[in-house]
């Protein structure tokens, strides 16, 4: 708790710190310019030779001029504390940064995950097309245990509908199926080489 | 907002840069022995007007960090949705990769080499 109430003293007197910097830093360039100005009003009568009180003005003047650089570099650097302190403690903006980010990442995944998803479908509608193809040629050889899969496809349609079954058509096409693997099996037909046919 | 306040100090910078300007060219004015009255007219109120700009725009910052400022740090992070964005582009690239392949393949066997 204590260690707690240490934090924010320590941002507080920063942040005062900030203040005085700046009113110091302001103070400190509109004092010596001006003391420059009235030092340039050239005096009839000096307390001192015209030569000697030139060189001690112009010495003044030359203090005062490194004053006010010294005070705009101090500014300078008081600007950069504030950048780095805004950057780091400013929640607010820290958030909505945060929060934006995160909104533009989850676009880019899900537009990169929809795209994906739609050629996923239509590659499995390609490759439905090319199986069926495939395995209704005489180059495509299968039995029961390994189907593929507009095969699976179409006996999962005639088993979910058994009142299509009942049908002259698809008794015909389950009579098909049936009677498929052992008609390939038991009697090759085209594009099957026998011994026979071998030169 | 973050922009604004970061774009705004960087326009401080500018302006102090244009106080110290401001100075030297009253000096350097005041160095000659014929002064132009204007010119020095100009450049104080640029000064004057520079300066009041730096105090209020730095004191209106730190106003605004004094009601914002918690003392903690800040927990938050992008780590989440960047890591589910890079797996999703790892997705997309294997996927790039494998249909790359399978092109390949199809035309090794539509155009076998003798």
């Amino acid at each position: 708790m204590a260690n707690q109430r240490a934090l924010p003293q320590s941002k507080e007197s920063l942040l005062q710190n900030y203040n005085k910097r700046l009113k110091d830093d302001i103070r400190s360039i509109l004092d010596n310019l001006t003391e420059i100005i009235k030092t340039a009003k050239v005096e009839d009568e000096t307390q001192v030779s015209r030569a000697t009180q030139a060189e001690q003005d112009h010495y003044e003047m030359h203090v005062r001029a490194a004053n006010i650089v010294r005070a705009g570099e101090s500014l300078m650097k008081l600007v950069s504390d504030l950048k780095q302190f805004l950057i780091l403690n400013d929640f607010p903006s820290v958030n909505e940064a945060i929060s934006l980010q995160n909104q533009q990442l989850r676009s880019l995944q899900e537009e990169c995950d929809k795209k994906l998803t739609s050629l996923r479908d239509e590659i499995a509608i390609d490759l439905y097309e090319l199986e069926e193809e495939y395995y209704s040629s005489s180059y495509g050889q299968w039995d029961s245990s390994d189907l593929p899969l507009c095969e699976a496809y179409r006996r999962w349609d005639s088993w979910a509908s058994p009142d299509r079954g009942a049908t002259s058509g698809s008794a015909q096409g389950v009579e098909e199926d049936t009677d498929g693997p052992a008609s390939q099996e038991t009697t090759p037909k085209h594009g099957t080489i026998t011994a026979a046919d071998k030169p | 907002m973050a922009n604004d306040r970061l774009r705004a100090l960087e326009e401080v910078e500018n302006q102090v840069a244009t106080i110290l300007q401001c100075a030297g060219n009253i000096v350097l004015e005041l160095s000659k022995d014929k002064h132009n009255a204007s010119f020095l007219d100009r450049q104080l109120s640029q000064f004057t007007v520079s300066v009041n700009r730096v105090e209020t725009e730095l004191s209106s910052q730190i106003k605004y960090l004094t009601q914002v400022a918690t003392g903690q740090p800040h927990e938050g992070s992008t780590y989440s949705a960047r890591k589910d964005c890079q797996m999703a582009l790892n997705r997309a690239e294997y996927a790039r990769v494998k249909l790359g392949e399978l092109g390949r393949t199809c035309e090794v066997m539509l155009d076998p080499q003798p």
